[in-house]
């Protein structure tokens, strides 16, 4: 959708400064100043988060502030990451973060593909039973589902993290996908089922690859998520080598030392910024689109 | 490295496929089972044997956990004994008792209420703004947007010092109108009546890009034909805002206030990575993080959690009952 509003202001004259075009330039002059400094103020932040990490310690609170290090120290960021098991902590991330991943999109996408498409008694309710459960707060089945999986003794695995992810996937994932599902032709699906296949043939060879920009969109929005999340891990994993980068941060910047290494904790978090930027970079389109679909259509 | 990657996983992952296989096998069960014994038509077994995985995942992990939170509320449970009932007790001391309880009630439904319109708000404002034909217009919104992609931790840790009382960079930017006045800075996350304020001029930074990209999605959305015929109506610049553009973008409005208000009464990784001083006390799910694992009070934990689910509740409730009178949804007479 890319109808964008045509301005219907009267059309400008030729005239080089009627009083219209003299206010509409105003106006636009305005409009520049104002968002690029507000552009400025909201990036200022993560510039000086950068720069802050490239600086000494002893003179990291210097004022004024050192905009441009004069004199850049790279070797904070080797030194935060081998300060704590790091490494291991980014693996750590990214097992909690691909594997889930892969099944949640996976299974949404099933899910998705039944509620937009077979029609079973039910079905209406069920779909609203589970765009309600989109809605249920997190911190209210927080303690439960602890004590489930400390039933199954998987307390201090990846298990709590990962497993959850094959059962359904996730409501909002299910939701974007049913929507994308149903804008495609039944023709396409009756002509795979004429040439014989079934199903699941139909749902992987033929409408998957349709709706892939949907598929991009809940990778995208999942990989965030997984990424970025602190509650479960930090409840449940307990022993260090087993942690993700936030539960690493968070114990990095709390540890028992009397001063935290400021200009550490700026480069780890100039690092954990940098994949979502890169994936940002590359589909941008996807990260919006993403946003969108659920927001209006809703 | 640090202990032995492989050893961690590899369970894990067996379990994983394990799990995945019994997912699988249960999904084609169901359709065995409608087919050969109920002898449904194959489009319903098919239906029902596609959404079985999210069944499972439904009542495993939410209507399960949703009954056993209201069930756990009422008992004594410190993760080695059985939970032994105590009524409404946790629910007593919670109210009557605990220091700590209207404190976090206070910050967090404050906070909630305070930085939820004022982020839809501005984010409202500034989508208008960049829906104009302006050059450039999709680096002002990755400008904006950059912020919100940033991971919470980054974010609080990077505020954390941005609200250093003595060296931050706020209060060196804030200093003429301190020196001019003659006040002291604020001190932020230390000072109990300051960490309200810091939190929400945190999130907005944070939420102003997101909320702003839904926005601009919705007002892209407004069909253009109703500006045409409003134009031919005579109707100016402003009118066409007010009674065009702004109705129109109700749903989505309404959709971003319902979200954010959720998420804001949750907020967890900002409460709990800013360490400000619990003087100004501490967020609900902090709080409940708090008693139920650093304290295991799993009960006590619960209760708090019920109250903060029924707080979410009946805002959600209000926050729908309200739509009539402001939400306008296509084809509906107004």
């Amino acid at each position: 959708m890319s109808t964008t509003v045509t301005q219907t202001t009267a059309s400008p004259e030729r005239v080089p400064w009627s009083p219209l075009r003299v206010r509409q330039l105003i106006g636009k002059v305005a409009i520049y100043t104002f968002v690029t400094a507000l552009g400025v103020v909201f990036l200022v932040p993560l510039f000086w988060l950068f720069a802050s990490s490239l600086k000494e310690g002893s003179r990291i609170f210097d004022q004024p502030v050192e905009w441009f290090p004069a004199n850049p120290q790279w070797r904070n960021y080797p030194d935060a990451w081998t300060a704590l098991p790091f490494t291991r902590f980014l693996l750590n991330t990214l097992f909690v973060t691909l594997v889930p991943l892969v099944a949640e999109v996976f299974a949404s996408a099933l899910v998705a593909y039944g509620f937009a498409r077979f029609a079973f008694p039910g079905r209406n309710l069920l779909f609203m039973v589970m765009i309600s459960t989109m809605f249920l707060p997190d911190a209210v089945k927080l303690i439960p589902t602890f004590l489930i999986w400390k039933q199954f003794n998987l307390i201090d695995n990846y298990d709590p993290l990962v497993l959850g992810s094959l059962l359904g996937g996730t409501p909002l994932f299910i939701f974007l996908m049913r929507q994308f599902f149903s804008s495609v032709p039944r023709e396409i699906e009756e002509a795979a089922i004429i040439d014989g296949a079934n199903v699941f043939q139909t749902f992987t060879r033929v409408m998957l690859p349709l709706i892939r920009p949907a598929l991009l969109s809940v990778s995208i929005i999942g990989f965030q998520g997984h990424w970025n999340d602190f509650l479960g891990p930090l409840i449940y994993l307990n022993s260090q080598a087993k942690y993700t980068l936030t539960v690493g941060m968070y114990f990095f910047t709390g540890g028992t030392n009397e001063r935290p290494h400021w200009e550490w904790l700026m480069a780890m978090s100039t690092l954990m910024v940098l994949p979502i930027l890169i994936l940002f970079i590359f589909f941008q389109r996807y990260f919006i689109e993403g946003l969108t679909s659920g927001g209006v259509k809703g | 490295m640090v202990g032995d990657p492989i050893a961690d996983y590899l369970p894990t992952f067996i379990r994983f496929l394990l799990l995945a296989a019994a997912v699988i096998g249960i999904s084609i069960g169901v359709h065995y089972v409608l087919r050969k014994v109920f002898h449904v038509r194959r489009e319903v077994a098919i239906g029902y044997s596609l959404i079985t995985p999210w069944i499972l995942g439904f009542l495993t992990f939410s209507a399960v956990p949703l009954v056993s939170t209201f069930a756990l509320s009422f008992t004594d449970y410190n993760l080695q004994q059985t939970p032994s009932l105590v009524g409404v007790k946790n629910y007593d001391t919670l109210i009557n008792k605990d220091v700590n309880f209207w404190p976090s009630i206070r910050l967090t439904i404050l906070y909630s209420v305070i930085s939820v319109p004022i982020s839809v708000f501005f984010s409202l404002m500034l989508a208008l703004l960049l829906s104009k034909k302006l050059r450039f217009i999709g680096v002002y919104r990755v400008l904006y947007y950059l912020p919100s992609i940033v991971p919470a931790v980054a974010v609080v840790l990077l505020w954390r010092w941005i609200f250093n009382p003595d060296v931050g960079l706020l209060n060196t930017a804030l200093s003429p109108i301190f020196n001019l006045t003659g006040q002291s800075p604020p001190d932020w996350f230390g000072d109990e009546n300051w960490v309200l304020p810091a939190f929400i001029i945190m999130s907005f930074w944070t939420a102003l890009g997101n909320n702003m990209v839904i926005l601009l999605g919705s007002r892209k959305g407004v069909a253009t034909d109703l500006y045409e015929a409003a134009s031919i109506d005579g109707a100016n610049t402003f009118t066409k805002f007010l009674k065009i553009t702004v109705p129109m973008m109700t749903p989505a409005i309404f959709f971003l206030i319902v979200v954010e208000f959720a998420s804001a009464m949750q907020l967890f990784t900002p409460a709990a990575f800013a360490r400000a001083t619990p003087a100004a006390g501490r967020f609900m799910n902090l709080l409940i993080y708090t008693y139920g694992f650093q304290q295991s009070r799993m009960g006590y934990a619960t209760a708090l959690a019920v109250i903060l689910f029924l707080l979410i509740l009946a805002a959600t409730i209000i926050l729908f009952r309200s739509q009539a009178r402001w939400v306008y949804y296509e084809g509906q007479e107004k």
